[in-house]
């Protein structure tokens, strides 16, 4: 069944077309959730929180951006929901980045003389990294970097302007090279007392 | 699970027997108050996030929000000849009004509601002719109307609105608002909306709020006036056109350098940023007036 | 140290669009030791996150098995038997349940806006725009008017149903449907006088738009609005 197909039966009611919305999607939302969350029975209730709300307003869906667009504008806003009610705050959604977003983000930081993080950057460290992204940087970086979205669909799924995606993207990278390079720093730390400390012990 | 009670304004027969007794006079009077509308009032208990969905072809509809976990529904049909059908299924409930034969007149189908829900409700309206009128509802929201007016005041969530030739007015709102009409006006007043939609062929769009940071704010007609009013501390990049119409502006723009901006390239336009361009700001019209003007 | 040359790259870096534009070095980053440790750094980093879209895991069936039953309870979802496109008509059917008694209104405004896919394509100049304007307006108006005809044939011949309409909706939407009628004669005629205006031939079609939801509306409430 095409996804236009299943669109207007759905709009009707009808079962086998909301699985088969719910199949076509359900693997990109809940990567989205589970990315941005970190915690798979948190990324599953918010990836079935997500499908309930865009099932409830489907009738609602008139065409006028990609249907997998309005599903992940609409997860994205389940997901940074969730995030603002278990900071505490009630911070809005574009405030949910670094502190010092007014300055102009992260700093421009050249890094340690001769660290390169080329070939030195491997699934955990960036996956661990991501984790301590804010939530805004972290949905543009995965939506764009690990998801593909570029900047004009991503500008429809946040709400906000081209512009805006790649200044919050290039922050978000820049954030994650300064991460990596801590990690990076903090392991060649580690070493070097290894190295001393068994160039001691020897007899 | 519904508890249902009537609350008749008619007089029992008994009663009516012992005025019609006294005086001619009285018995007038108990007629005319027996021909009052029946109000009906149902309870149903919900969880959290409860759905209520309304179908009714004209009346006045107000829902309000409470601190219960209930749902309560007043409804007065002005007539007899049709009813209200109010059924639960988990924690969605459905309102809808049915007539009780095939020739009911039109006019006897009106009724009104007056709905008190869970602050988290999610609503779904559909009412002809009217009015509808919602506050303090912090759900998603989807109104129907063809020549009802729409209310909101102090609402958050999704909130999506359409008419045919109904007006719009939308205070103090929050979150997402999307909202087409054919003739209806809109006046969005005091709006903390992160993203605002408001297309209308004939009406006038006035825009009365906040331009918050990372916001987009798309406002379009036809024909008739768009209005919206800024202060020295908002921040916006800002397009303005209109085709055949004028542009007034009272803000002083600076030519922006983002690469992905529009360039208008027909018709009476403007463009350019207010101070650090954090809101996005589309005006469109086709032969209508566009005025951007400060805020007293 | 940071140069001048250092700063315009940097800030050149925050509107860089991996999408766009080739992942080559730039110039400045070519001679520079430190902006090339950051391009590069940046450009690691989007390839290594690009390669995990990859093993995109699967969610759990319980996902769905919770969503279908939570649909159900919900009435979202309705029985086998309702989901042809005419359910049974009920006596005494409710107001709501007249509007699905025949056609639900997204069939009837899809059956509409199918005419108007066929005016986007005749209508989008420049996409298939033929070095000779006059013939592309020719094309236009000859595939406009009959659509125009089309609509106008809908809107004479209503399906019939059940609908219960007061004088005032009824009136609404007549009034309504002259407007939008005005409306698009005054758009085709704008469209004919500037065909390369990208503007008003936006607001031809979704005048086109608003015609097929307003018609659909119509439909539902069949002959009490005639």
């Amino acid at each position: 069944m095409p996804e236009s197909e299943a669109i207007r039966l759905a709009q009707q009611g009808s079962a086998p077309a909301f699985e088969r919305l719910y199949r076509l999607h359900n693997r990109r939302v809940y990567s989205l959730c589970l990315r941005m969350v970190s915690n798979t029975a948190e990324a599953e209730d918010l990836t079935q929180e997500a499908f309930l709300q865009l099932f409830r307003k489907i009738a609602t869906f008139r065409g006028e951006s990609a249907f997998s667009t309005w599903l992940h504008r609409l997860a994205v806003n389940v997901v940074l929901m969730r995030l603002r009610k278990k900071s505490g705050t009630e911070a809005s959604l574009d405030e949910m980045t670094e502190p010092d977003d007014e300055s102009g983000g992260p700093r421009r930081d050249f890094g340690g003389p001769d660290l390169r993080l080329s070939g030195s950057i491997d699934r955990v460290n960036l996956q661990r990294a991501v984790e301590q992204l804010p939530p805004g940087y972290k949905a543009v970086f995965v939506l764009h970097d690990v998801q593909g979205y570029e900047h004009n669909e991503i500008a429809k799924i946040m709400e906000c302007s081209i512009g805006n995606s790649k200044s919050q993207l290039h922050k978000a990278r820049m954030r994650l090279r300064e991460l990596l390079h801590e990690a990076l720093r903090d392991k060649a730390r580690e070493d070097r007392k290894a190295a001393s400390g068994t160039a001691g012990g020897k007899d | 699970m519904s508890t249902g009670r009537l609350v008749p304004t008619q007089l029992s027969s008994k009663s009516r027997w012992k005025v019609a007794g006294l005086v001619v006079p009285g018995l007038l009077l108990c007629n005319v108050v027996s021909a009052g509308p029946i109000r009906h009032e149902q309870h149903f208990k919900v969880a959290a996030h409860p759905v209520i969905t309304i179908h009714n072809p004209e009346g006045l509809i107000t829902v309000k929000a409470w601190t219960k976990g209930e749902v309560m529904v007043i409804s007065s049909p002005a007539s007899t000849e049709v009813t209200v059908d109010a059924e639960q299924a988990g924690n969605r409930v459905d309102i809808s009004t049915r007539a009780l034969s095939d020739s009911v007149a039109p006019a006897d189908m009106k009724t009104d509601f007056q709905i008190n829900v869970p602050e988290d409700a999610e609503l779904q309206i559909h009412n002809d002719a009217g009015s509808v009128t919602v506050a303090n509802v912090l759900g998603d929201m989807n109104v129907e109307t063809v020549a009802a007016g729409v209310d909101l005041e102090d609402t958050t969530g999704y909130l999506t609105v359409k008419t045919v030739g109904g007006a719009f007015q939308c205070l103090r709102c929050a979150g997402r608002i999307e909202v087409s009409s054919i003739s209806g006006s809109f006046k969005l007043i005091d709006l903390k909306s992160t993203h605002v939609w408001a297309q209308t062929s004939t009406g006038n769009i006035l825009f009365n709020g906040q331009f918050l940071p990372n916001g987009t704010y798309s406002l379009k007609n036809y024909s008739g006036v768009i209005e919206v009013r800024f202060s020295p501390s908002d921040s916006f990049d800002m397009s303005a056109t209109s085709l055949k119409g004028k542009v007034n502006n009272e803000a002083k723009l600076t030519p922006s350098t983002h690469e992905h901006h529009f360039m208008p390239r027909w018709g009476n336009a403007l463009f350019g940023t207010f101070n650090q361009g954090r809101a996005k700001v589309e005006l469109t019209s086709f032969d209508g007036t566009i005025n951007i003007l400060k805020r007293d | 140290m940071i140069t001048n040359e250092c700063k315009k790259f940097l800030t050149w870096l925050e509107t860089w669009d991996s999408d766009q534009q080739p992942l080559d070095s730039p110039p400045h980053a070519r001679g520079c030791s430190s902006c090339r440790a950051v391009f590069e750094d940046l450009k690691a980093i989007h390839a290594e996150a690009h390669t995990w879209s990859a093993n995109e895991p699967e969610p759990p069936a319980h996902i769905w098995s919770s969503l279908h039953a939570q649909l159900k309870d919900e009435g979202l979802i309705r029985t086998p038997e309702a989901e042809r496109v005419s359910p049974p008509v009920v006596s005494s059917p409710g107001w709501f349940a007249n509007l699905f008694a025949q056609v639900p209104r997204p069939v009837l405004a899809g059956a509409y806006l199918s005419l108007l896919v066929a005016a986007g394509f005749a209508l989008s100049g420049p996409f298939g725009r033929p070095s000779n304007e006059a013939i592309w307006l020719q094309g236009t108006q000859v595939v406009a008017s009959p659509l125009s005809a089309q609509l106008d044939t809908f809107e004479q011949n209503p399906m019939a149903s059940r609908g219960y309409v007061s004088p005032a909706v009824a009136a609404s939407l007549h009034q309504n449907l002259a407007i939008v009628d005005n409306y698009i004669s005054l758009c085709e005629k704008s469209v004919q006088e500037e065909p390369e205006n990208e503007v008003a031939r936006d607001y031809l079609f979704e005048a086109y738009q608003q015609k097929a939801d307003l018609l659909a509306q119509i439909n539902e409430r069949g002959e009490n609005v005639q």
